[in-house]
């Protein structure tokens, strides 16, 4: 397993670098320039060159590139050009919140959806499994962020439980942080749980019809021990693949939500550095993104013989 | 009667006690009033590394020698009075005596100088150092103290908008701190201004903070005068939580997360006013909302067509569909709230569909598209696009929109490369400062839409005159030579609507648009 982990390892090396140059690239191909964003439309061709210059933006693309990598390499992956703070303290605050959000909610939606879509495999075809499969399919199909503005209504303005804009830390004051997390917690767990409800029903269904369950029923287990011992474990394997890649993107960023909840977080941040060309930034969000993939990809993989005995590291 | 009196101690002692104790908490609590911003600030540096919300923000912390009023006429401000010279080139700016900095210490004219010096120092990176460095009207040469609370700029061309571009909120009101805002080597620490509010806590992308400066020292005048005027503070802290989300923002502000909201759009505003418990607050601004032309465009350089492009919309119509019927239509660059907005200035395009369709058969226009470029950062500027395509069909002028990000199009507007755009500028305080930004040389400057070199001549007239009625004979032809070349077409000036909450005492919206909380007071704590 040891040398598994080092083979990943050593692969996501020359990816990351890939990628850092295709990122470096795109986002200079991108109409717009950040000097110009800054100064806005009164700028005169002397300021922007001045601004230009003292944002580094008037050396080559290369030029910059290197300067960049190397900086990348020490650790240090620089400075934003809209407020000047330094961008990886800045990437894992925002990180934080996100990561927070996203690793609850689609613990909890994986936690609700598997023995939901367990139980709607087995009472396949029944009024039961129809409700539930329509249920999913619903929330499937709810983009987030309408399902964020209506949670919001509800208990924010209507009912006035939760605190509708605002973000508190959990070191600042932990109950007041469970406040406003619980909406957006909500809105992803329901959004995410149509996703891996089909998955698991599917898989599982999947597995039902296989000889093995049917001979251990003939041994005269019960349903239960059917189910939950011998189908889920075989099931579940694709609904983790799909928890992973689930996992990957939401990491990435939930600029929706965060942006519907006025969170903090890296979706937004990445959102914002787009509008300002804010370019160190977006370079930090992305080559975030390209670890956090390549990271829950791994455990993935780490955690697949868990889940599916054939499968060996 | 023992019954009565025991009910009496059991209900009515807890009930006193938790009313005193809520008094008591009240009293105890500092006032703060929150108001929803739509981005964070940039920084903290007044002009230096900012935007819209920056420039709102810091004008709460800092505050210049003259500064705008409620009508966009510029007054004193840390001035108590300025004397320029029968040649226009000194300008003697006396300070108001006792006026103290957020550090306790009394403001000098030496502070003056050494910020100005700052500020003209290229390594500040001041966004206005143009207009004071021989870029714009004028050079500032000198800059003496020949008393303590005495200032002297010398500069080196007469110039008629000298003290308006010192207080162009975007330059930060040319905000005169304390050498204490900067460390040693010259890099930004935090403000310490002279204003009603000292900087507070900024937790980055959440939320920034005011605090209440106590020792603030108000100039004489009854009321709050636009920047200028008695600005005294009567909340202990404000604080601007950023929302970038509008249905959010609007979401907030009905569940009581802000109290304010500065600027809201003209539907939530037909929305909001209906609702219990809220006050809406119009104010006419001074954005300047039309279409642009390219004047060296093969097609659009011709006159005939861009007039009957000018001829063809239908202005009441689309102006009461872009505000919702809040603003009004102007076809003068010079905006409908300014005092040089006269009787010439509210002549414009009439809606004569005969005559653009026999401008365009004469100059041989026969249905060639014309991309109008738009985006969906700022929807009106879309939808005066769209509105445009579609009136300019009925004369046969086909407009092909091309939506870009706003980051794209300002690309394409600063490089001149376009046909036609739906623009916004923001706001000019001055409207030789709103003729200079669509008119000058293509060659030198391709983002100027308006190259007459007769035009040009006229601008800088009217910028070293300082006469207000020989600027409004300027301005004057001006506006009727702009509308014979038909470089943009001007629609309207933009509305700034805020949303306050009932309680919030004191806040108004006004023609500079930007939020003010000094003189603004919750109903329990104005007393």
């Amino acid at each position: 397993m040891f040398r598994f982990i080092l083979h990943r390892l050593g692969m996501a090396v020359p990816t990351l670098l890939l990628i850092s140059v295709m990122v470096f690239a795109l986002i200079r191909f991108i109409p717009g320039d950040p000097a110009l964003l800054m100064l806005g439309d009164m700028a005169d061709a002397q300021s922007l060159a001045q601004m230009r210059s003292s944002l580094g933006l008037d050396h080559s693309v290369v030029t910059q590139y290197l300067i960049w990598i190397k900086s990348v390499l020490s650790g240090d992956l620089g400075v934003s050009i809209s407020t000047r703070q330094a961008v990886l303290p800045l990437l894992f605050e925002r990180f934080s919140v996100s990561a927070t959000i996203v690793l609850v909610a689609v613990a909890l939606a994986t936690l609700i959806a598997v023995p939901v879509g367990l139980f709607a495999a087995w009472k396949q075809d029944s009024a039961m499994d129809l409700g539930l499969v329509a249920g999913a399919t619903l929330l499937l199909s709810i983009p987030s962020f309408w399902l964020g503005l209506l949670l919001l209504y509800a208990f924010g303005i209507k009912l006035g439980w939760l605190p509708v804009v605002g973000y508190v830390t959990f070191a600042d004051d932990p109950l007041k942080a469970i406040t406003y997390l619980v909406l957006p917690i909500v809105t992803l767990t329901l959004v995410e749980f149509g996703a891996i409800a089909r998955m698991a029903r599917a898989s599982t269904i999947e597995v039902l019809r296989l000889d093995y369950i049917a001979h251990a029923r003939a041994k005269g287990l019960s349903e239960g021990a059917v189910l939950w011992r011998h189908a889920l474990r075989n099931a579940f394997a694709p609904t983790w693949t799909l928890v992973g890649l689930i996992l990957g993107n939401l990491l990435g960023g939930i600029a929706v939500l965060e942006t519907v909840f006025t969170l903090p977080g890296v979706g937004r941040l990445m959102v914002d550095s787009i509008f300002a060309r804010d370019y160190p930034v977006l370079q930090g969000c992305l080559l975030l993104i390209t670890c956090i993939y390549v990271f829950v990809n791994l455990c993935v993989d780490l955690l697949y013989p868990l889940f599916d005995p054939r499968v060996k590291l | 009667m023992h019954h009565y009196v025991k009910k009496t101690l059991y209900v009515g002692v807890p009930t006193l006690s938790l009313c005193f104790a809520a008094l008591t908490l009240q009293a105890g609590e500092p006032s703060l009033i929150k108001v929803g911003f739509n981005g964070d600030i940039r920084s903290t540096e007044p002009g230096v590394n900012r935007d819209e919300n920056s420039d709102a923000f810091i004008m709460h912390i800092v505050e210049g020698l003259v500064a705008y009023r409620e009508d966009a006429s510029v007054g004193p401000m840390l001035a108590k009075d300025v004397a320029i010279s029968d040649d226009g080139l000194t300008y003697t700016f006396t300070l108001r005596e006792g006026v103290k900095f957020q550090n306790g210490k009394s403001l000098t004219a030496e502070d003056v100088k050494w910020t100005w010096q700052r500020y003209l120092d290229p390594k500040t990176q001041w966004r206005c150092l143009p207009e004071f460095d021989g870029r714009g009207v004028s050079k500032i040469l000198d800059i003496s103290v020949p008393e303590p609370l005495k200032v002297v700029f010398r500069i080196d061309q007469p110039n008629g908008v000298l003290l308006a571009t010192m207080s162009r909120p975007d330059c930060g009101g040319s905000g005169i701190v304390h050498p204490d805002s900067v460390a040693a080597d010259g890099t930004w620490i935090a403000p310490i201004g002279t204003g009603p509010f000292t900087l507070g806590q900024w937790k980055q992308g959440q939320y920034v903070e005011l605090n209440r400066f106590k020792d603030y020292t108000p100039r004489a005048e009854a009321k709050p005068d636009g920047f200028t005027g008695n600005k005294q503070a009567f909340v202990d802290r404000v604080r601007f939580v950023v929302i970038p989300d509008a249905a959010s923002a609007k979401a907030a502000l009905l569940s009581g997360g802000v109290d304010v909201l500065p600027d809201v759009t003209a539907m939530d505003e037909a929305e909001l006013k209906n609702v219990a418990g809220m006050q809406v607050r119009i104010s006419p601004v001074m954005t300047l909302g039309g279409l642009l032309f390219q004047t060296r465009d093969p097609l659009l350089g011709d006159v005939r067509i861009r007039r009957a492009v000018a001829l063809s919309l239908d202005y009441s119509q689309m102006v009461a569909t872009l505000s919702n019927g809040l603003s009004a239509v102007n076809n003068s660059i010079i905006p409908t709230t300014s005092a040089y907005y006269d009787a010439t200035a509210q002549k414009g395009y009439p809606h004569d569909l005969e005559e653009a369709r026999r401008l365009l058969k004469e100059a041989g226009y026969h249905g060639q598209p014309i991309k109008l470029i738009v985006n969906k950062r700022y929807p009106q500027m879309f939808d005066m696009g769209v509105l445009s395509q579609a009136m300019l069909q009925s004369v046969g002028v086909n407009i092909v929109l091309e939506t870009m990000e706003w980051g794209a199009q300002l690309e394409r507007y600063q490089s001149g490369n376009f046909q036609m755009m739906a623009f916004s500028y923001s706001p000019r305080f001055d409207a030789a400062l709103s003729y200079e930004s669509v008119t000058g040389n293509k060659d030198k400057e391709p983002r100027k839409v308006w190259d007459n070199p007769k035009a040009l001549v006229l601008l800088r007239e009217a910028q070293s005159e300082s006469v207000a009625q020989k600027r409004q004979a300027l301005f004057d032809q001006l506006h009727t030579l702009m509308l014979a070349d038909v470089p943009m077409v001007m629609i309207y000036n933009g509305t700034s609507i805020g949303v306050v909450k009932d309680g919030i005492e004191g806040y108004r919206s006004w023609p500079i648009s930007k939020p003010r909380l000094w003189g603004v007071s919750l109903a329990a704590t104005s007393k």
